[in-house]
């Protein structure tokens, strides 16, 4: 098998083309290669000296003949793949083009045509992933993603990251040739593809054959599933991609495992120490795979009149903001027990309540959890009852046990622990949103100015906050009421910068069918890590406002750096150097009028807020995204 | 007798305390080369916000004393705080005027339409 021009250099390969350079084609991908003499090289007269090495190189590459293929002479085997993709039912495919998955993406778009799975256009692979990231929190399903060997896949790299930490689930396709001829195809191949990224993806796999496709897709695609989820990666050679099929496989069925439920006894024991406990206490992280264990938390919290720890930015916050058990039970609620659901790390928990003579019960996926190069995993959790297990899954059981040992005694003991913590957790909320009045006529505008006129102006949607809150602090939790499970989408998992932006793309994505107002708070550090998406979410009409919390640095680390430089006694004189994004100051709203998006900004007054959210929210509801850029306070 | 004693003693104590704070001596500081210091060369806005008031801890209102302050800033009782310690006296007296300079009153929630319609609400949220 010979090999192919590269993607990215295409616009080229094609001036060259219209210079004179040919390109040779085979009738059959399999058919025996009869190379052709590679013609000379011309180019046009204002071509550069850099365009001529690249075209004897290209020539170099193409010197053999082109696998493009011939459709009457058969089924292209990614006519096939195709097929697979779309019994598993993937909604969409973000790419980022190469020539090592060309032939899929062919058979994608014609074959295919572009629907089920649609492709969504990338500018950059990392946004592709991301977007999978956020798509797939707010649709309960994984994206496609398709990536180019090797220099793809390394761009992707970082968002693989981020769903690995997040535990999410993301299905990855990257192509590369077996036998690499030519000094651009070789690079794009590897022995070992998946060796890339295996720290922090859940499996990987390389199919060598149309049947082996077929079950490591299906594979790839369960074990993404199954908790605890993460991303997958599929390496397909383009030479699979682009032969002929000559004897098609079946196409497995595609049946995702039920998720592990808590062992009975352990479930009975974990019952007893939470009916009988004087002050128990729920923390969640990664919990929430479905809708439903929103409802099952919010009645287990009820049951047990518990208060309902959503623990920070790691945690999905699954638990609506304004209930009265959301908090950590007031000042000077003491847990005697700690039931952790899906909560990754309980090992500090775990430490204290052993010091103090109290319990810790964790009922987690990540129990099954077979070890990875990433220290996310944290230390030894030294827990008293461990239930390797879904905690979605093992609530119903939970929830039918604490009833069955419930006793009128401990029920009264139980409400009346519950109205305590509700009074508590009450004062303190309000309390809380009191605090946005400082500064609330300042400029830069504050956070919460910029959250609460927000909130003012969507209470009659059905919203959805899809970005993550990092970087505002829990000012949307207070002051905007996160009711639904899909209000919040979480953050980045792994504590990345760069998520934010593309992820809340795909968020959006998920939410655009059910007609529901999707709004993303990205920080200007976030957005320039992809600001490419704004095109991607404008040419696919995805409905989006983007506000960017503009602080115009990277300013948790004008913080970190200006404190070392205090702890060395230097100064903060220097302290903005290599943090701060100013000087020109970026100007996000032409950035997005570039890419053809409704903006408005920057906005470094208050009283400018109103009247530019209502005009891009008018664009949102009528299914465009737009972008306000807010020049903020640096907290 | 040593009831007697503990009693007195709380009496003194809850007087003590029922007492509003002295208020505090007039800043020694200039205000204008203050916010020069705290904007550019010492970047206090970074973590207390532009005004002193959106970051966290806020520094408007002052409740310490200028010494006080200055003790302070030069070895933070928190980790979180650089310590200055290089900075001169002077520039240090400077910014505590501009901080004490900075209006203090934030508006009462009750007073701002949307705080008060986002109390409200959570308020019958349960």
């Amino acid at each position: 098998m010979a090999d192919s021009i590269d993607r990215r250099d295409f616009f080229k390969g094609a001036a060259l083309g219209a210079a004179g350079l040919v390109v040779t084609t085979e009738k059959t991908a399999d058919a025996a290669a009869v190379p052709a003499s590679p013609p000379p090289v011309t180019l046009p007269t204002n071509a550069h000296a850099h365009d001529l090495a690249y075209a004897q190189a290209q020539q170099s590459a193409v010197a053999a003949p082109v696998r493009a293929t011939v459709t009457s002479q058969g089924r292209p085997a990614s006519d096939f793949m195709v097929d697979v993709l779309k019994k598993i039912g993937f909604e969409y495919a973000a790419i980022n083009p190469g020539s090592t998955f060309q032939g899929l993406h062919e058979s994608l778009i014609n074959y295919g045509k572009n629907t089920a799975p649609e492709l969504l256009t990338c500018l950059h692979e990392e946004a592709a992933v991301a977007m999978a990231h956020g798509y797939a929190k707010a649709a309960g399903k994984p994206m496609l993603v398709a990536v180019h060997g090797t220099v793809g896949l390394l761009h992707s790299s970082m968002a693989l990251f981020q769903a690995w930490a997040d535990r999410v689930p993301v299905v990855l396709i990257v192509g590369h040739h077996r036998n690499p001829s030519g000094v651009i195809n070789r690079p794009h191949s590897a022995q070992d593809m998946g060796l890339l990224v295996r720290s922090f993806v859940k499996f990987d796999d390389e199919a060598t054959t149309l049947e082996r496709f077929a079950e490591a897709t299906m594979r790839a695609y369960k074990i993404a599933m199954t908790p605890p989820m993460g991303p997958v990666v599929l390496t397909v050679a383009a030479e699979l991609q682009e032969s002929i099929v000559t004897n098609e496989p079946r196409i497995p069925e595609l049946v995702v495992p039920a998720p592990p439920q808590g062992e009975a006894a352990a479930v009975r024991e974990a019952a007893r120490l939470l009916v009988n406990a004087e002050s128990p206490l729920i923390q969640i992280a990664k919990l929430g795979r479905t809708p439903k264990a929103w409802d099952l938390l919010i009645e287990l919290a009820d049951l047990l009149q518990a208060p309902v720890d959503t623990m920070g930015y790691s945690s999905w916050q699954k638990f609506p903001s304004w209930h009265p058990l959301y908090g950590t039970g007031g000042r000077g609620y003491t847990p005697d027990v700690t039931l952790g659901l899906e909560v990754t790390d309980m090992s500090a928990q775990a430490r204290a309540a052993r010091a103090n003579n109290r319990k810790t019960i964790s009922i987690s996926a990540e129990h099954l959890f077979q070890g990875s190069n990433i220290h996310d995993y944290g230390r030894y959790a030294d827990v008293d009852l461990a239930i390797a297990a879904d905690a979605e899954a093992t609530l119903p059981s939970l929830i039918e046990e604490i009833r069955r040992q419930m006793t009128p005694a401990r029920k009264s003991v139980v409400q009346a622990r519950g109205q305590r913590v509700a009074a508590a957790h009450k004062e303190g909320q309000l309390d809380g949103i009191r605090e946005a009045r400082h500064g609330w006529d300042a400029s830069p505008v504050s956070v919460p100015r910029l959250i609460a006129e927000l909130g003012s102006q969507i209470t009659n949607d059905d919203w959805a906050i899809v970005s993550g809150h990092q970087f505002t602090g829990d000012w949307q939790r207070r002051l905007l009421n996160h009711d639904k499970p899909y209000r919040y989408n979480g953050d980045c998992g792994g504590f990345g910068i760069g998520y934010d932006t593309p992820a809340s793309v795909g968020g959006a994505l998920a939410h655009k069918k059910s007609g529901r107002l999707s709004v993303a708070i990205v920080g200007d550090g976030d957005l320039n890590f992809s600001p490419g998406v704004l095109w991607t979410a404008a040419h696919h009409k995805i409905p989006l406002l983007f506000i960017v919390h503009n602080n115009r640095a990277y300013h948790a680390e004008v913080m970190i750096i200006q404190r070392m430089c205090g702890v060395r006694g230097r100064g903060n004189e220097n302290a903005h150097i290599g943090n701060v994004i100013a000087d020109p100051d970026p100007n996000y709203a032409a950035l997005a009028k570039a890419y053809g998006m409704y903006s408005e900004g920057p906005i470094e007054h208050p009283k400018d807020l109103q009247g530019a959210y209502q005009r891009a929210l008018a664009k949102v509801r009528a299914g465009e995204p737009a972008l306000i850029d807010v020049v903020s306070q640096p907290r | 007798m040593k009831t007697l004693t503990l009693g007195a003693f709380l009496a003194v104590a809850v007087t003590v305390s029922a007492q509003a704070p002295a208020p505090l001596a007039a800043p020694t500081g200039n205000a204008q080369r203050g916010k020069v210091v705290f904007e550019t060369q010492l970047r206090c806005f970074a973590c207390h916000g532009y005004d002193g008031q959106t970051g966290s801890p806020r520094l408007v209102p002052m409740a310490r004393a200028e010494d006080v302050f200055l003790a302070y800033v030069r070895k933070p009782a928190t980790q979180g705080m650089p310590s200055f310690a290089a900075i001169s006296e002077q520039q240090l007296r400077d910014v505590y005027a501009y901080i004490r300079s900075i209006p203090q009153a934030a508006p009462s929630p009750e007073s701002v339409p949307l705080i008060k319609g986002i109390l409200d609400r959570r308020s019958k949220a349960n």
